[in-house]
């Protein structure tokens, strides 16, 4: 009776730890859910803070970017690779450049893997329209990293971790909205190596 | 098939089951457990949130209530209870730049929001209520808003590309948020 029990009590315990894992696996490594489409190195759920979202969608977006507004209000685009397919990582370095987006505002944050904003020194966490200096050919660049770059906007990402850069623009042009994938992404290049 | 590889068999279907039972589970209940902790959680009890505007600090390293805080927006906000009749939610910035007032309802969704450009240089004046109650009591002026929930998350976003120089614009801007009982 007791041996009985007992395997009741383990099929349970591994039940609870397989569903429940999976499910966290599911929001983690798929927050895109089966919505998302990719724009190079950045991803964006078109269902995003919508009513009309799965139950995937919807967790994922609550695990991941809580309180997100629907696509016509803001869209969201976030990038964990650099432009090569390579995770992004806070000891190293890069170039994030590009035409700004077609969109009334936009900015783009730098993110520690908890979704929560790195420590800065220099009190840089995002680059925006407001901040953003465009060049001759009317584009903007930062680096992000864990060391300064000569003459960049420059936002700092101390430690050794994974980086999350979240692109968000607000009140998008009708094209974008209805073609996310038309976005003339950002490029993420890794440069001057990374810290040891 | 010996009756013990047929007990065998029918664990494990039962066990699979269950997992995938728990795995849906999980996955539903999530984003309402985690809005039922953003709404009546140790932070909203001390911000007095229930229907009554609540201004938080602005965004900075050491803001870890909210997964992905935007460094670029001061965000105001109030927990909804319909539970006792409508609620009045009144706002108005008067700011050239963008802002945005949603509302979240209890499963995360975000069923309603209003920007800067829609709202002109009118106030806002929302009357929220039930899905299910009786429409005839909205204040004249008032724009009547259901909510799919008894309970729901109002979250008001003011952008500033430099707090400090826009200080003294934006704070007195966000603070003309009300929310109260009907």
């Amino acid at each position: 009776m007791l041996r009985r029990i007992t395997r009741a009590v383990l099929w349970t315990i591994a039940a609870l730890v397989l569903g429940i894992g999976s499910a966290w696996w599911a929001v983690k490594k798929m927050p895109g859910g089966g919505e998302s489409i990719r724009v190079g190195a950045w991803q964006a759920n078109t269902r995003a803070g919508s009513a009309d979202a799965d139950m995937y969608t919807r967790a994922g977006i609550a695990v991941n970017a809580l309180l997100a507004l629907g696509r016509a209000e803001t869209m969201y685009f976030v990038a964990t690779t650099d432009d090569a397919g390579n995770p992004l990582r806070s000891r190293c370095t890069y170039r994030v450049g590009g035409a700004p987006p077609k969109a009334r505002w936009w900015s783009i944050t730098a993110y520690a893997d908890d979704m929560f904003l790195f420590d800065a020194p220099n009190h840089h966490y995002s680059l925006n329209g407001t901040t953003a200096n465009l060049d001759a050919n009317g584009n903007f660049a930062f680096t992000t990293g864990a060391v300064e770059q000569a003459a960049t906007y420059w936002l700092p990402t101390p430690g050794d971790r994974g980086v999350v850069l979240t692109l968000r623009l607000y009140n998008p042009e009708r094209s974008l909205q209805t073609a996310p994938a038309s976005l003339q992404a950002p490029s993420i290049l890794a440069i001057g190596g990374c810290q040891s | 098939m010996s009756s013990s590889t047929t007990r065998r068999v029918v664990s494990v279907c039962v066990f699979l089951v269950a997992v995938v039972a728990i795995h849906l589970l999980t996955i539903w209940a999530a984003p309402r457990l985690i809005m039922q902790i953003l709404m009546n959680g140790s932070r909203s009890q001390a911000l007095n949130m229930r229907n009554n505007a609540a201004f938080s600090a602005p965004v900075t390293a050491a803001s870890r209530d909210v997964v992905m805080p935007s460094p670029d927006m001061l965000y105001s906000m109030c927990v909804f209870d319909l539970s006792q009749g409508p609620v009045r939610v009144t706002a108005n910035p008067q700011l050239k730049s963008y802002w945005s007032i949603a509302l979240y309802a209890a499963n995360s969704d975000n069923f309603f929001v209003i920007n800067d450009k829609q709202a002109g240089d009118a106030q806002v004046d929302l009357w929220l209520s039930a899905a299910d109650a009786n429409s005839s009591t909205v204040p004249a002026g008032s724009k009547l808003v259901r909510s799919p929930s008894t309970q729901g998350f109002l979250l008001m976003r003011v952008l500033t590309g430099n707090y400090q120089t826009e200080k003294s614009v934006v704070e007195p801007a966000r603070r003309t948020l009300r929310c109260a009982a009907g």
